[in-house]
């Protein structure tokens, strides 16, 4: 499409004919001033002065125009395009890019933004399609999951299995459930990095969302007869989007719970500061190496080998993205042997209304 | 007898949820569509039903809006491969009693099917009893042994959402969201004062007890 028809150029040729014009003009003026200077008899001061102040006022009133010229024509479009773009690039399709002028006067600039509001349009509907897609995905692989996990669930109340019958049952359930936890997690990790889901932040009390979350871990820590303590303000709102969030603790408390020997002790705590809420899971389990820390956020690492089998390794992956995007962050402390503390920063809400 | 409706478009899931619920000791029918789920509640009722969300032709949301406007209290149980916080959201909206995320464990699915018929069953009686206690919901009264302790309708409330569920934790957030008003003042404290008021009026009863979860919240044990 080469619409060159109205307006070519923002700066057309005939406007550095009318600077020349101008600068001719004045350079006239200042002849006509130096002449009349004389037939007048100025004194010696005002002689030097008055060209300088005269010329003075020439250039100055030439920059505040060019610069005027600049900023309605150039810099306004194109901060509003900068902010738009970067909407876009954090996953609003909804953009819209009014353009500058009345369609019959439209110039260049009014066609780019024409062009780039369709371009997000089929951004939006290519990205509405790539989300149908990871669900139609995660759907497809979790029914013959589903079935195979039903059907070992019910294979493992026949009468007619002996212990090691058994035994070989759980292996195929533990397995399949790993495998629905790992693209579950790799499936949301993959929305959270392509940007398909958008945190959707609110205000909304943590303190009841960690308690919440932490119950239903109950039945496990009784299993492991462990040590589950929780120090938490009543209340402290953040800003961020719960959904994820709840992620986040889950993702923390669960791996609190797997690499905690029976009989060791959990640490839920919670504090509010100036700017963030801190929420800290410490466990008394096996703790990390300075090594294992550096890399415990990458995807598919595995600190501890012999604990392989119990987790995907994308959890914390998961974790640091979502805090990522959320304006938040996670810390961790450890030392082999001595267990470990995760702390997790969210930002608390400053000048976003509290929703009820 | 109970009669489950099954409704899963995987045969072979089907399948084997109907079995295992049957070993259960429940009456289960499985149907691969919401069509044919639509046929099979004209044709007899039903105790509860146990759904998928996405099917062919009408999804499992379609398919308890239409369930929830002829029946209010028939419990639904979502057993879905969505995972996410909208579909469960939506769900709940909808008025679904319970959400499992498939693969569901099948010991996990009967645990819930039963808390949701003994719960719907409460419903129905507007009566609860644990041990020697008998909570009467339409008269707010608490007997032991046949002899009324009074309780104050706060006080009340609690106790039958505790013992409605029982070894679930509350936290306390979550008590004090559902039993004082959205402005109060009042701390969470106060949820302990309450469960201190009615751990002493039930001392006297044998069925069950409120433990502490440290930190956290409160459940009610059955003894």
């Amino acid at each position: 499409m080469n619409k060159r028809t109205k307006g070519e150029s923002l700066f057309p040729m005939w406007l550095f004919f009318v600077y020349l014009g101008v600068l001719l003009l004045m350079s006239g003026i200042h002849s006509g001033l130096l002449l009349g200077a004389g037939q007048w008899g100025w004194g010696g001061l005002l002689r030097t002065l008055s060209p300088i102040l005269y010329w003075a006022a020439v250039a100055g009133g030439l920059t505040v125009f060019t610069r005027y010229r600049i900023r309605i024509t150039y810099e306004e479009p194109m901060l509003r395009l900068a902010d738009a773009t970067r909407k876009v690039a954090k996953g609003d399709f909804s953009v819209y890019l009014a353009p500058i002028h009345t369609p019959d006067k439209t110039d260049y600039l009014d066609q780019m933004f024409l062009d780039f509001n369709q371009m997000v349009e089929e951004l939006g509907s290519i990205e509405t399609l790539k989300t149908d897609f990871f669900s139609d995905v995660s759907h497809e692989f979790k029914s013959p999951l589903a079935v195979i996990s039903g059907s070992a669930d019910l294979l493992q109340k026949s009468p007619a299995l002996t212990d090691r019958d058994r035994k070989e049952v759980d292996s195929i359930r533990d397995a399949t459930r790993r495998l629905a936890d790992l693209i579950q997690n790799m499936l949301k990790l993959n929305k959270l990095e392509k940007q398909t889901i958008r945190p959707a932040p609110s205000v909304f009390d943590v303190c009841a969302q960690v308690c919440s979350c932490a119950v239903q871990f109950e039945d496990q820590w009784e299993k492991k007869n462990l040590d589950f303590e929780a120090d938490l303000e009543d209340s402290a709102d953040v800003y961020a989007d719960p959904g994820l969030t709840e992620l986040v603790w889950n993702n923390l408390l669960s791996n609190a719970i797997k690499f905690t020997p029976p009989g060791g002790a959990i640490t839920l705590t919670q504090k509010t500061m100036d700017h963030w809420v801190e929420v800290s899971v410490r466990d008394t389990g096996c703790g990390m190496t300075d090594e294992t820390m550096r890399h415990i956020f990458d995807k598919f690492y595995q600190g501890d080998t012999s604990h392989a089998t119990q987790g995907n390794g994308l959890g914390l992956a998961l974790v640091k993205r979502i805090l990522e995007l959320s304006g938040g962050e996670i810390t961790v402390e450890s030392q082999p042997g001595q267990g470990s503390v995760f702390t997790v920063r969210l930002p608390r809400p400053e000048g976003q209304e509290a929703q009820t | 007898m109970i009669h489950i409706l099954i409704v899963d478009d995987d045969p072979k899931l089907n399948k084997t949820v109907c079995i295992y619920l049957n070993d259960c000791g429940f009456e289960t029918t499985g149907v691969l569509d919401a069509q044919a789920a639509y046929e099979a509640l004209n044709s007899r009722p039903y105790d509860l039903i146990v759904s998928d969300i996405m099917m062919p032709g009408v999804d499992g949301f379609a398919f308890a809006r239409s369930v929830r406007q002829l029946d209010k209290h028939i419990p639904i149980l979502f057993m879905s491969a969505k995972d996410d916080l909208p579909s469960k959201q939506k769900g709940f909206q909808l008025g679904i009693d319970d959400y499992m995320v498939k693969p569901v464990e099948l010991a996990e699915l009967e645990m819930r099917v039963r808390a949701l018929l003994r719960r719907a069953n409460i419903e129905a009686e507007r009566k609860l009893t644990v041990g020697n206690l008998v909570l009467d919901a339409d008269g707010m009264t608490a007997e032991i042994d046949g002899e009324e302790v009074p309780v104050s309708k706060r006080e009340f409330n609690i106790l039958y959402k505790l013992l409605s569920y029982p070894k679930k934790t509350f936290t306390r957030a979550q008590l004090m969201d559902e039993f004082w008003d959205a402005d109060t003042d009042a701390s969470l404290r106060a949820v302990d004062v309450y469960i201190t008021k009615l751990r002493d009026k039930c001392s006297a009863c044998d069925g069950f007890e409120i433990k502490t979860v440290r930190g956290l919240g409160y459940k009610a044990v059955l003894l």
